[in-house]
């Protein structure tokens, strides 16, 4: 009995030093941010209610409408394009080899590049005059853009960008391929189904719930990870183009010492953020049974 | 913190490095005596000014403020580029020499976005840096919330320093409602960076005071030459797409900025003089393409081209002197006063060393500001090229105009002709706001996105809240 019970409590002890950071260092500060979303407070003076104000204000400023567009479409851009993008070299460089080894290290690479000198190197690349990008279009006969200086290329540029940055995803996803058994394939290729046939119905259904895994980390990510790098490569413009919710939030909470307004847009991030992931979640989960795995 | 915006390999090699050096803010109370690579110009400094601060250390006699021992630890913030970072450095191990007991931990944060970051983290737990270096357009923000400390008394009494021995257009950008916060490092200004070599083989007069629009873009079309390849080669003149650079122009036209300088309620862009100036300048490049285009200023920054010989004529204040010096070997440049209109104006570029009302160690704070941007720290800080002396016998000394050993620009005289014509923008809480959104529509403006006109509403319009904010900033309290 006192062995069971002991049992029975060991995962909790084993999972509260955990619990604990998560409380301290995530979950207090989520609540203080919708607590102060409700203040005015310009972190001199203590904060003053002020009710829904703050959010009242989203209707006036049109700068906080315009990052808040510009972040869902970086936000569904990139997930969708890390997705895909992990789950297509996952399924073709699930072999072995030295090249294989070298390909998966490569991919692997701009994900631990530090953030600031990832941009750079990209704004290197889109140089629209001497970047090697442009440079290779211009060999290969084909049409050249500005990337950074028109509003459509700088945008599908920051999304590209970001969407690089799949060396996780790409790890799960492969770890996900090496963990379904190899008999289920074989079966499956004995009763005759083909490439196409075996991917649709056995590979994808199992990897959903890695895929939502994934899509739901990027989702919650990809909200602040436009920041550093619209900052440096398209200085957040051509005109707005590239300028999102962390930097709006930048310019009011810290620029003008409007905390309580940050606050508010914080939380804008954090409930457009669950929704998206309620969404993924019914898209992904819908008419599937991989619960098993 | 400007080096974001130009991109030259100089600027990865170096973030590259800093990434390495795991370096952001670096504590430094540099050991005395240090050998840094520019000691040789700071050491004669030191040691030839030394007479009034340091030889008074009698503690029990003397009862002025400077003189007095103290102790404790005081810490300041700075934002500069490495270039810079060295004369305060060098400023901090001269003051310990006057000071030993005072542990001064100079803190840079390069970045300025970091650095009002790391401002605001400190001010939030209560533990504001007892000293900090900020532009006078951001220190109104400050101010008004009560965080800094007035200064008025402590100068008055300061044996080291007098209010009469700055330029009034740089201790009067730092005053908030009659009151005297922060005690200006420098007196920097816009002028102009010029090529001597292109304007040598284009046959052009070199610019001088009193030279006037028209005279500017005659030269800048004659320094504007194509390529073999049809493609413009190297470019008259260059100019960030700011509002600190059009104001000038504005303020030349017979224009301003904003309705009431002291209590402004609107922009006042979209007529006038103020338009008239604004289209003046656009055209610069959508008309006479004199000025890189918008592909051609994402390819290489204005900036890299003058550095390189490929721009004749390039719009900065004092600061980018330490790196114009350090990169640019292979010709002559020096600087001009900017173009006049109907009127000759310029616009202030003014940092100041403010204590925060919260600091620990006032007296200790205050010995340091007063020795920093007094006759011995502007001795010091002068060497590194970064400033314009705020006090005005150091500025008009050899320390500044001929120093020792010769660095460009030559004609150092120019910040000094132009201080009588120097304006500044207004002292607003939202001013950082204003300038974010009124940049955007400048620069949509310059490249050609949208007409002068659409533009300057724009920027009229959606500053309409920033300036009802600062009224409202302004009348509670």
């Amino acid at each position: 009995m006192r062995w069971k019970s002991r049992s029975r409590l060991q995962p909790y002890l084993l999972l509260a030093p955990y619990l604990l950071g998560v409380s301290v260092l995530v979950f207090a500060p989520m609540l203080l941010t919708v607590v102060l979303s409700f203040t005015d407070y310009d972190i001199f003076n203590p904060p003053q209610w002020i009710g829904l104000d703050n959010y009242a204000q989203f209707f006036q400023d049109t700068r906080f409408q315009l990052a808040l567009l510009n972040s869902l479409w970086f936000v569904l851009g990139t997930v969708a394009f890390r997705g895909i993008g992990a789950l297509s070299l996952a399924l073709a460089l699930n072999r072995t080899g030295r090249a294989i080894t070298l390909a998966r290290a490569t991919i692997y690479l701009p994900s631990i590049i530090p953030e600031v000198a990832y941009a750079l190197i990209w704004l290197l690349i889109l140089n629209p005059a001497y970047g090697p990008l442009n440079l290779a279009l211009r060999t290969l006969g084909l049409p050249t853009f500005p990337w950074l200086q028109t509003e459509l290329t700088a945008r599908i540029s920051v999304v590209v960008m970001a969407g690089f940055e799949l060396g996780e995803g790409f790890v799960v996803m492969l770890a996900a391929l090496q963990m379904i058994p190899h008999e289920v394939l074989e079966a499956a290729a004995l009763d005759g189904a083909s490439r196409v046939q075996r991917l649709r119905t056995i590979l994808l259904p199992l990897l959903v719930p890695s895929l939502l895994l994934l899509a739901f980390r990027d989702t919650a990510l990809s909200f602040q990870d436009s920041f550093v790098p619209a900052l440096i490569t398209t200085e957040t413009g051509p005109y707005y183009a590239t300028y999102f919710l962390p930097h709006h939030i930048l310019s009011q909470a810290i620029g003008l010492f409007r905390y309580g307004y940050g606050a508010a847009m914080t939380v804008v991030m954090y409930v457009v953020g669950a929704l998206l992931i309620g969404l993924q979640y019914r898209v992904l989960r819908r008419g599937n049974a991989a619960d098993e795995i | 913190m400007q080096g974001w915006k130009y991109l030259s390999f100089r600027l990865i090699v170096g973030v590259l490095t800093l990434l390495v050096l795991g370096c952001g803010a670096n504590p430094t109370a540099a050991p005395a005596n240090t050998s840094a690579p520019n000691a040789s110009t700071s050491a004669p400094t030191i040691s030839a000014t030394s007479a009034p601060v340091a030889t008074t250390s009698s503690p029990t006699t003397s009862p002025t403020t400077s003189a007095k021992k103290l102790s404790g630890e005081v810490t300041f913030y700075v934002s500069e580029d490495a270039d810079a970072l060295k004369g305060f450095q060098e400023l901090v191990t001269a003051f310990g020499k006057v000071q030993p007991d005072v542990k001064l931990t100079l803190v840079n944060i390069p970045d300025g976005g970091d650095f009002l970051k790391r401002l605001a983290a400190d001010f939030a737990a209560k533990t504001p840096p007892d000293i900090f270096e900020i532009n006078y357009r951001r220190f109104g923000q400050f101010a008004i919330k009560g965080q800094l400390e007035p200064i008025d008394d402590l100068l008055a009494k300061s044996t080291v320093v007098k209010a009469s021995d700055y330029y009034p257009a740089a201790l009067d950008a730092f005053k908030f409602r009659g009151k005297q916060y922060c005690i200006p490092q420098n007196l920097s200004s816009l002028e102009l960076y010029y090529n001597k070599k292109l304007f040598a083989d284009a046959g052009v007069a070199l610019p001088k005071m009193g030279w006037t629009w028209t005279d500017f873009l005659s030269a800048a079309r004659a320094l504007t030459k194509k390529g073999t390849d049809g493609k413009v080669a190297q470019y008259g003149a260059g100019i960030a797409t700011q509002v600190i650079r059009l104001a000038p122009f504005i303020w030349a036209h017979g224009g301003d900025l904003v309705d009431n300088a002291d209590r402004p309620t609107k922009l006042t862009l979209d007529s006038g003089p103020a338009l008239e100036a604004f289209r003046w300048l656009v055209e610069l490049q959508t008309k006479e393409h004199v000025v890189p285009s918008k592909e051609d200023e994402a390819a290489q920054s204005s900036q890299s081209r003058f550095q390189k010989g490929t721009l004749a004529m390039f719009f900065q204040s004092r600061v980018v002197t330490p790196e114009l010096r350090n990169t640019i070997k292979d010709f002559e440049w020096d600087v001009a006063p900017i173009p006049s209109d109907k009127n000759t104006a310029t616009i202030l570029h003014s940092d100041g060393y403010c204590i925060s009302s919260g600091a620990k160690n006032k007296d200790a704070a205050w010995a340091f500001t007063e020795f920093a941007n007094g006759p011995e720290g502007e001795k010091i800080i002068v060497g590194s090229g970064r400033t314009v002396p705020s006090i005005k016998s150091i500025a008009e000394s050899a320390l500044f105009l001929n120093p020792t050993p010769a660095a460009p620009p030559a004609n150092n005289k120019v910040y000094l002709d132009m201080a009588p014509n120097i304006r500044r923008v207004p002292i607003m809480t939202t001013w950082v706001d204003i300038e974010n959104v009124v940049n955007n529509e400048i620069k949509r403006a310059f490249y050609g996105d949208a007409t002068v006109e659409a533009a300057a509403q724009a920027a009229v319009k959606n500053t309409e809240a920033q300036f009802a904010q600062n009224n409202k900033d302004l009348g509670s309290q």
